[in-house]
């Protein structure tokens, strides 16, 4: 590499890379490598440019994955916007699935640019340990990206579920409270469980015509009754089998949640097993205690009946010793 | 919540229709009131009928009753209508009268209704029907598993209040046990102290 000052073509390309705001850090190993060769330079900044993409790529998808986390964490009722949560969902997913690819195909340009290369100098192993380490960072950029877009969607679950809960209950509180005052026809006795589908079944009214005796005598109104008739119709229809639907499905979430119960009922059961079984142990426990100081009591209690001899024998030595240091004390004086 | 008729009509496109088999429970009316209630329904009938057009539910409205239609057309052209109170359930109304024409398609040949003179068609199922369906929680399939399904959830809500009770009691249990067991423990000792310390005496 002859010396050639290459200043000029260097600050451009600092400028342009510091417009990439994506890594910062990364230029001025760039810039290292822009000092060295030109074409390596240009490698470099093709692969700088790529990894600029993909970067930028994932900030705009974690900025998309706030926005919907913000949609889901909205815990109203009616409010929900699904149309918009499930579009952005999509986008996401397509987002993450597409920053994959080019991390994909920053791979494999690595590694087309590194086997012709085949380079063993002490730069090309940096070359080389940078290129991993930004593709490291990237891939572990969009690992963290799919893993907060995981825990948006189970949060979404769980809201829609709570707030279908909450919705039921509000439905059958309402229902019970006005007793059938408006009348609910619809009312299958499945503990109110009436829509959570928008449409509209307790205003049923809509659906009913109201037939007056006069007009029944004169003749009909045949033409504008026909044309709300037809209007009537595919609702009437809709709606019967809709209701059916409705009924059978909240059958089948009645059946689910009695598993539910039954299989908490057996963990309850199965965790209460462990305390009888304590009990057990302790009562054993006592048993042999108790039968153990019974065993003592009766072995103090036969020494004690049988000691008297014992005593005897040794009252028997204190009385002889006694009486002897009586006679030795005569005889001193 | 009442059934108060119940008909099977035969109905064309066009023209007048005629009136099949019908059964009512009009106890609830009064002696005298019972001849013109039954022409009344029977002419609400007629009337609600011949404007529905084939394979169309309709319900109507009218005073104290409310009616469920279901034209189902079909080769047979015949058509279901019950009349009820307001507080009948819409979708058993509409399942009873599906499985009525069902049943009285096959259990009656076409050809006794499709001639002109249209006499009255043994038919008494229809008084069953109506009998059966006077109570719909008990009669529609799916208003009775619901219902049997929401009073196994109350049997198993208490159970599990119950089994939560003997935890309690469970706890209790051990809880105390263990201190009789101390307890006996401290007797054993004692006792065995008693031999141990005093062999002298």
């Amino acid at each position: 590499m002859g010396i050639q000052d290459r200043t000029d073509e260097f600050h451009t390309c600092v400028e342009s890379i510091r417009h990439r705001s994506a890594f910062p850090p990364r230029g001025a190993e760039v810039k290292q490598r822009l000092l060295q060769t030109y074409e390596k330079s240009r490698a470099k900044s093709d692969f700088s440019r790529m990894a600029a993409a993909i970067g930028k790529d994932i900030s705009s998808t974690t900025i998309k994955l706030g926005k919907l986390a913000q949609l889901a964490k909205r815990k109203t009722l009616f409010d929900d916007r699904p149309v918009e949560i499930s579009e952005l969902t999509f986008i996401i997913k397509q987002d993450i699935a597409g920053i994959n690819k080019q991390i994909a195909v920053l791979q494999a340009y690595i590694k087309q640019k590194n086997t012709p290369g085949s380079q063993k100098s002490s730069e090309g192993k940096q070359l080389d340990e940078h290129t991993h380490n930004v593709v490291m960072m990237l891939q572990n950029k969009l690992a963290d990206t799919s893993m907060s877009f995981k825990d948006v969607l189970e949060l979404r679950t769980q809201n829609m579920k709570e707030a279908r809960d909450r919705t039921e209950k509000f439905m059958h509180t309402t229902s019970s409270a006005t007793n059938h005052a408006p009348p609910n026809p619809m009312g299958d006795g499945s503990l109110g469980r009436t829509n959570s589908k928008g449409k509209g079944r307790a205003p049923r009214n809509d659906d009913v015509l109201a037939l007056n005796h006069l007009s029944a005598e004169e003749g009909f109104h045949t033409q504008t009754r026909g044309a709300f008739m037809q209007m009537q119709l595919a609702e009437q229809q809709d709606n019967y089998i809709q209701s059916r639907s409705t009924a059978i499905e909240s059958i089948e979430s009645t059946i689910a949640e009695l598993g539910q119960i039954f299989t908490q009922l057996a963990n309850m059961v199965a965790e209460q097993r462990e305390t009888v079984q304590r009990i057990d142990a302790d009562t054993i426990d006592i048993a042999s205690n108790v039968s153990g100081a019974q065993r003592e009591l009766l072995k103090y209690y036969a020494g004690i009946s049988s000691n008297r001899w014992l005593m005897l024998k040794v009252f028997g030595v204190l009385i002889v010793f006694v009486s002897h240091r009586l006679c030795f004390v005569d005889t001193i004086y | 919540m009442k059934i108060f008729s119940l008909s099977i009509l035969l109905t064309t496109s066009s023209g007048p229709s005629t009136l099949l088999s019908t059964a009512s429970d009009l106890s609830s009316f009064s002696f005298y009131q019972r001849g013109s209630v039954a022409e009344f329904m029977t002419f609400f009938s007629r009337t609600v009928v011949e404007r529905t057009q084939a394979t169309q539910r309709q319900s109507v409205q009218e005073g104290n009753y409310t009616a469920h239609v279901w034209n189902r057309g079909g080769p047979e052209n015949i058509a279901g209508i019950i009349i009820t109170d307001h507080e009948y359930p819409v979708r058993p109304a509409f399942s009873l009268i599906a499985k009525l024409l069902d049943d009285f398609i096959t259990k009656v040949p076409q050809s006794t209704y499709t001639t002109s003179a249209a006499p009255s068609i043994p038919f008494p199922e229809i008084e069953t029907y109506l009998q059966k369906y006077q109570d719909p929680r008990q009669a529609d399939a799916i208003m009775r598993v619901q219902q049997e399904l929401d009073e196994t959830k109350i049997v198993l809500h208490k159970t599990i209040e119950s089994v939560l009770q003997r935890g309690e009691k469970l706890d209790n249990l051990v809880d105390r046990s263990q201190a009789l067991s101390a307890q006996s423990k401290m007797f054993y000792k004692t006792a065995k102290k008693q031999n141990s310390c005093c062999v002298i005496m």
